[in-house]
């Protein structure tokens, strides 16, 4: 198997955006650029906007009434707002797992493979083996394997999220967003998690918002440090970690925070 | 170096509950199980109500002796008594009557003035119930009229009957000086018939005589023969018995090996055979014991020989145009070989009885109503027009009063939920109708009309609710601007709270009789406009992006509301050009030919169209039903967690794909709560159903035919309803049935609810 070719380092481009709900302003003049294949990590302190930007990568805000938001954001070239763009697809490409499980009240199995249907497959064999695949990606396949048929909400908390997980990944999406992905896991799951991050980066580009800092060293590229709905800095993980360049960011990096 | 907390945070007191928490804790328990106890006390007291009600329905007779009194040592030719069966009466042979009073058990013996000094033996006797006229027959061959003439007069305040009888003249009957075997009298008023059976030499024969009453001018006239006629050729065999209606126009004749002959008056006025039939052909043994008219004269029981028992009516058979009897009741055999049959003026009742055995019966229900082994051995019994008391005279010559406590003999699970064969019906139905026009008139109290009316108004009313609730619903909640469903969900709200009298009026007045001049309108419209609908959501997908991209979403009405509404009215304009061409056909009336949907309706189906129909009714119902359907379900669909469809919507899945695969299931139990609400509104609706329907108890599932609910039943009928009447605790019945079904609609509701919220439960 080839090397794959180096990605482009600006694969998701976001562009001077700003994120209103309603009268408050969430976001502030957002501009970066998140490579394409790699781990780009959110952090900083709860209320910061990190959610509110993941969000806004596959326009779920667009459901959220009464919010607006000026500025761009391209993904691969092309602006996710341009109206030759259909949502559902935009959506299609890239998967999402939330800060809270949100597991449909169905069975584990239908879970995993929503994401085939509302697609249109429903061939036995591609379901079954995306099922066995997603759960094995992630960590969830010993533990949920005999029970395929049982209610997704029969579930642990933590196997619930690693569920969402696996129903991120069932489509093969392009990008992956994470918020906070590990925040209900035990270590050991989140081993995992964070294995299945290293293994998806090779065909993904990844993003994950993090409260944990070992979690943001260990396994992101590049690390961006976001402060009250602005983006304070945004560089590679090993420097932000090493050698901040702001202040703020220092500071909330060592813990000498609020 | 700690600041000291101060003594409310170092107080031991912060841990204990309050005294005011704990009692206010304690009372409300209290207050909410005595609450919750009322409650059910409430509904359970209202069910015993009803049930109470209820029962006495499906009570059988209570028959308990009261007195018995000898009787001289005489030979009865007859049993009689009065409405009230106070003083009853025996006619001996010498043409004196014997009364019995009940109240001191004497007897005493009135001579009645025939006003003919010769003695004669009376041989026969027969009642006429109706005009309380006894005919007797004698050994001579003559025959007189007599009546009672009982008075009810209160001696003292406490009622008593008195007698006091009179009589016609003995006249010349038929054969001359025949012994009269057996006599009947029929009396219309108009028209008068006696029939006597006569025996001479061993050679038996039937001759009636026809008198028309002159009316002179001292007010009360004469009767004066009209006719005499020899009937003997028309029945075959020997005959044994006759009867005549009390409309006087037809002879009906049993013969000794079990035939039976009826035989009608034509317009010309002769006798002519209408049927022969032998009721118990069948059996080994045809002969017939007992015979007799039911009260009404249209149906005729018989008791064989073996004790097997019958009731044939007169119907015009299927397809056929003259009326002849049939045999439409069978009831259970007797032990013995019954000897006596009696009718009551009051309802379809008799009591066929030999030897000890006695059996009270329901013609029309095929029931038992009491049956027993007297202690005596019956010869005779009479029931009296009040059916209140049963009297037995004995073959020891004792009189018998038994008290007969039945109030409701017309009733029971057969007559209320089985199919009967009532008189003059060519086939066994369910039937409603509580009142009818002659006296003699029998009540139908089958409630499966209504109970199939209830269904077919809820039916309707379901079809046309359901869709467009939940669709409705369906759409508020999970695509209409935000903004907008919150002037939408409040108005559903108020229209769930308008009074159905008003929607029923506006049925009635309005849209009854629009409806009815335009149902090719309507067919196009309800066929066009959901097409028209899909059509659009279909075009409006295909449009490119850059024009949808003006609307937003949620807003998509604004664009769809006025296409549709044109569409609409370009639809129901076309209605009367799709009349002429599609629904031609002969007006019945005139014979052109013409486009009108109202007798095209009847000609190609056959079914009936009134304007008051279920069309009207299930529209109007309808729009009882849906805004309870639609607030209950747009609630639940609501409440459906946002993060499952933002999490259904990152999957890439649409909105219409996420409402369907999410947020219908996860919201399953709430709608379907909301859609048995409104299935028990529809049910229990009562204003609409009384004005939009003619309220006609009739068995079909036409929808351009009405119907008849239980509670729209209960409304019309129970003003009318006389206190514990069977009709009145009929309607009590339809109350508690309701009661029940609601009760059923709502446990089945409660535990599919139950499934569908444990199956779709949401963390
Ligand atoms: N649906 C919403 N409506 C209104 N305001 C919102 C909404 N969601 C978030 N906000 C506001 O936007 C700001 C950013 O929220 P966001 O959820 O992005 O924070 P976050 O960085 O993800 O925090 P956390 O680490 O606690 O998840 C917060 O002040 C929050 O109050
Ligand atoms: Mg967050």
């Amino acid at each position: 198997m080839n090397e794959p070719a180096p990605g482009k380092p600006d694969y998701i481009k976001i562009q001077d955006f700003s994120f209103h709900y309603g009268s408050k302003q969430a976001l502030f003049d957002i501009r970066m650029d998140i490579p394409e294949r790699e781990v780009t990590a959110f952090i900083g302190p709860s209320g910061c906007g990190k959610s509110t930007l993941l969000r806004n990568l596959n326009r779920m805000n667009d459901l959220i009434e009464d919010t607006r938001s000026e500025g761009d954001i391209f993904v691969n070239g092309q602006s996710i707002y341009d109206p030759h763009i259909e949502v559902i697809s935009l959506r299609k490409r890239i998967g999402m797992v939330f800060q809270k499980s949100n597991p449909f009240p169905k069975s584990i199995y239908e879970n995993i493979v929503y994401p085939l249907r509302v697609a249109g497959q429903n061939s036995r064999a591609v379901l079954d083996e995306t099922v066995e695949r997603s759960l094995k990606g992630a960590a969830l396949w010993d533990e949920a394997k005999d029970r395929l048929h049982e209610s997704a909400l029969s579930m642990s908390g933590g196997q619930m999220q690693r569920l969402c997980i696996a129903r991120a990944i069932a489509n093969r999406p392009e990008i992956l967003l994470m918020d906070e992905p590990c925040s209900a896991l035990d270590p050991i799951a989140t081993v995992k998690v964070e294995e299945l991050i290293h293994e998806l980066k090779k065909e993904f580009t990844i993003v994950i918002v993090t409260h944990n800092m070992q979690q943001a060293t260990r396994c992101s590229d590049k690390t961006g440090f976001f402060y009250l709905g602005k983006l304070i800095e945004f560089s590679d993980t090993q420097k932000i970690f090493s050698n901040p360049a702001k202040k703020q960011t220092e500071d909330y990096i060592t813990g000498r925070f609020g | 170096m700690a600041t000291p907390l101060p003594s409310h945070a170092t107080d031991r007191k912060r841990f204990e509950t309050g005294v005011w928490t704990l009692w206010t804790d304690r009372l409300m328990t209290v207050v909410i199980k005595f609450g919750g106890a009322m409650v059910i006390t409430a509904v359970f007291g209202i069910f015993l109500f009803i049930l109470f009600q209820v029962f006495p329905l499906f009570l059988a007779a209570r028959v308990t002796e009261l007195k018995s009194v000898p009787l001289p040592d005489a030979k009865f030719t007859i049993l009689g008594v009065d409405e009230w069966g106070a003083k009853p009466f025996l006619v001996k042979p010498d043409g004196k009557m014997l009364f019995v009073d009940f109240a001191t058990g004497k007897e005493s013996a009135v001579p009645v003035d025939f006003g003919d000094s010769a003695p004669h033996e009376i041989t026969a006797a027969a009642i006429n119930k109706r005009e309380q006229k006894i005919a007797v027959g004698t050994a001579d061959g003559k025959y007189a009229l007599v009546s009672p003439d009982y008075k009810s007069v209160a001696v003292d305040g406490v009622p008593s009957v008195s007698a006091s009888p009179s009589a016609s003249a003995f006249k010349d009957i038929g054969v001359p000086g025949a012994k009269v075997l057996d006599i009947a009298y029929g009396d219309s008023g108009a028209q008068k018939l006696v029939v006597v059976l006569q025996e001479m030499d061993g050679k038996k024969s039937v001759s009636a005589l026809q008198l028309k009453r002159k009316h002179s001018l001292l007010g009360k006239g004469a009767d004066e023969i009209a006719g005499t006629f020899d009937l003997t050729a028309l029945i075959p065999g020997r005959p044994d018995n006759i009867l005549v209606p009390s409309t006087g126009d037809g002879v009906v004749a049993t013969t000794e090996d079990g035939t039976v002959t009826y035989l009608g008056l034509d317009p010309e006025g002769k006798f002519q055979p209408l049927q022969s039939f032998r009721p118990f052909g069948d059996l080994g043994d045809a002969r017939i014991a007992v015979a007799d008219f039911l009260f009404g004269d249209v149906s005729l029981i018989f008791g064989a020989v073996g004790g097997e028992n019958r009731v044939f009516s007169l119907f015009y058979p299927k397809g056929g145009s003259v009326r002849l009897f049939g045999q439409t009741h069978e009831f259970p055999k007797l032990a013995c070989r019954p000897t006596y049959l009696v009718t009551t003026l009051r309802n379809k009742a008799f009591l066929i009885g030999g030897r000890n055995e006695a059996s009270l019966r329901y013609a029309t229900t095929e029931a038992i109503r009491w049956q027993a082994d007297l202690p005596f051995t019956a010869t005779n019994a009479v029931i009296s027009g009040k059916y209140a008391r049963i009297l037995f005279l004995d073959d020891e010559r004792r009189l018998h009063f038994f008290a007969l406590d039945d109030p409701h003999p017309d009733s029971g699970w057969k007559a209320l939920f089985g199919k009967i064969w009532y008189e003059g019906a060519s086939e066994k139905k369910w039937e409603w109708q509580s009142t009818g026009g002659s006296d003699d008139f029998e009540p139908k109290y089958s409630l499966i009309p209504l109970i199939f009316g209830t269904m077919k108004g809820t039916l309707y009313a379901m079809i046309f609710a359901v869709p467009i609730a939940l669709l409705a619903a369906l759409y508020t909640s999970q695509f209409l601007d935000p903004r907008l469903r919150g002037i939408v969900k409040p108005t559903m709200e108020i229209m769930a709270s308008l009074p159905s009298v008003v929607l029923g009026f506006l049925a009635a007045i309005y849209i009854a009789p629009l409806i009815e001049r335009q149902i090719p309108s309507l067919l196009l419209v309800t066929v066009g406009l959901p097409i028209a609908a899909a059509a659009f959501g279909w075009f409006w997908s295909e449009l490119p992006i850059q024009l949808r991209k003006f609307i937003r979403p949620g807003t998509e009405w604004l664009v769809f509301i006025p296409i549709l509404l044109g569409l609409g009215w370009i639809l129901w304009s076309l209605g009367p050009a799709f009349e002429s061409v599609a629904f031609v056909t002969t007006d019945p009336g005139t014979g052109k030919k013409v486009a009108d949907f109202r007798y095209w309706w009847p000609a190609v189906t056959g079914a009936s169209f009134d304007q008051r129909n279920s069309l009207v009714v299930g529209f109007m119902m309808g729009f009882a039903v849906i805004p309870i359907i639609f607030t209950i379900a747009e609630d639940a669909l609501s409440n459906v967690p946002g993060a499952l469809k933002t999490a259904s919507m990152a999957c890439g899945a649409s909105r219409w794909q996420t409402a369907m695969r999410i947020v219908v299931p996860t919201a399953s139990a709430g709608i379907f709560s909301g859609l048995m609400i409104g299935l028990g509104r529809a049910v229990g609706e009562t204003m609409i159903v009384v004005m939009a329907t003619g309220n006609t108890p009739i068995m079909e599932w036409n929808i351009f035919s009405g119907m008849r609910t239980l509670s729209a039943n209960i409304a019309v009928e129970l003003p009318e309803a006389p206190h514990a009447s069977t009709l009145y605790r009929t309607l009590f019945l339809g109350a508690l049935l309701l009661f029940l079904l609601t009760f059923a609609i709502n446990t089945l509701a409660e535990i599919l609810r139950q499934h569908l919220r444990e199956k779709y439960k949401t963390v």
